[in-house]
């Protein structure tokens, strides 16, 4: 089961709200390679994972990524603290505003609402810890982007860990899948499916 | 030439010699690695030098300031990068001391700083008001600037 601890995972404090950041990083909530798409990702190939390691690399992981959507929807929300309508108006958030107001809503920042469609459980532990090692370094990509669209220190501070909480990811989800595969048929790993098969 | 080593023992990691085609391989991280000091590891975002490896340099500098609640993030940090690298390095025993000293110390810190401003709901709290419900609620600015 899950139990909420009233913390977040890293500190988020930002001292000047900036409505153009907020629809930027929005896309770390619910865009395509977001904290969302993340844990649910990880959190449902789980059950298909043939050994113990896998199965723990996922809950843990699965697990970081939903205290990561919580601190992307901190820094929204602190981004929209107390603005009204002409601190909105001209900006790149008015399109958010129309729908959500100063709400956190799973969306990417072209506006795309979060789909489960941009994840995958293919019910195969190779092919689904290879897409996790991409989805780590596509999050990383996103990350390195906000940074090179962000010049607000508080805001950069946080998304500096989150992004090198991707880098870390995608060193045990490479381990991980290394395990799995001293496990299987040295001849041939893609003998058979080893969630389905085994 | 020992110095560079000691370079190579904590950025580098071990492949097989010889391994099956069409596979992806990410080097597996030595055992025993080098590690941050807590607060360091906290804002680089890793316990181990050998995976901060930050985008075009850019690197907290600043420690978070010292405060009951990132004295708790940091312990918990701790926790949670090392059973990610216990997950894949079960057999690394000076890893699972440190991760269950980590443990006791977060416990300890949990108990005291719980009692009136409870973390959970499973942790005991004292005195005869509910506190579960106090602002400010962990998203908000005010809790998490410095006192």
């Amino acid at each position: 089961m899950f139990v909420y601890e009233k913390k977040l995972q890293y500190p988020v404090k930002i001292a000047r709200p900036n409505p153009r950041l907020a629809s930027v990083i929005i896309s770390q909530y619910g865009g395509p390679d977001g904290e969302l798409g993340a844990s649910l990702r990880y959190l449902s190939q789980r059950y298909s994972m043939p050994f113990d390691d896998q199965k723990a690399l996922l809950t843990d992981i699965g697990t970081e990524e939903l205290g990561h959507l919580e601190m992307i929807a901190a820094i929204v929300h602190q981004l929209t603290r107390n603005l009204k309508e002409k601190d909105i108006e001209n900006t790149p958030l008015e399109a958010y505003f129309v729908d959500h107001t100063n709400g956190v809503y799973p969306t990417a920042a072209s506006g795309f609402p979060w789909t489960a469609a941009s994840m995958q459980v293919k019910g195969d532990a190779i092919a689904d810890l290879t897409e996790d090692l991409a989805a780590e370094q596509k999050a990383r990509v996103t990350y390195d982007n906000i940074l090179r669209l962000s010049d607000d220190p508080d805001v950069n501070d946080v998304i500096k860990f989150l992004r090198e909480r991707e880098v870390v990811h995608f060193q045990r989800f490479g381990e991980s899948l290394q395990q799995l595969r001293e496990r299987l048929n040295q001849k041939n790993v893609y003998y058979m499916n080893p969630s389905f098969d085994m | 030439m020992e110095s560079n080593k000691m370079i190579s023992r904590h950025e580098e990691g071990r492949l097989p010699a010889m391994a099956p085609l069409a596979n992806p391989y990410v080097p597996f991280q030595l055992e025993n690695p080098l590690k941050y000091e807590p607060r360091k590891a906290l804002v680089r975002g890793t316990l181990f030098p050998g995976l901060d490896l930050p985008f075009m340099g850019m690197v907290n500098q600043q420690e978070q300031p010292v405060t009951p609640s990132t004295e708790l993030q940091t312990l918990a940090f701790m926790i949670q990068e090392l059973a990610l690298y216990l997950d894949t390095h079960p057999e690394d025993k000076e890893a699972l001391e440190l991760y269950q000293t980590y443990q006791k110390m977060l416990h300890k810190g949990m108990m005291e700083y719980g009692e009136d401003r409870p973390l959970n709901h499973k942790l005991p709290t004292k005195g005869d008001r509910y506190r579960w419900l106090d602002d400010p609620w962990p998203w908000e600015y005010a809790a998490n600037k410095e006192d």
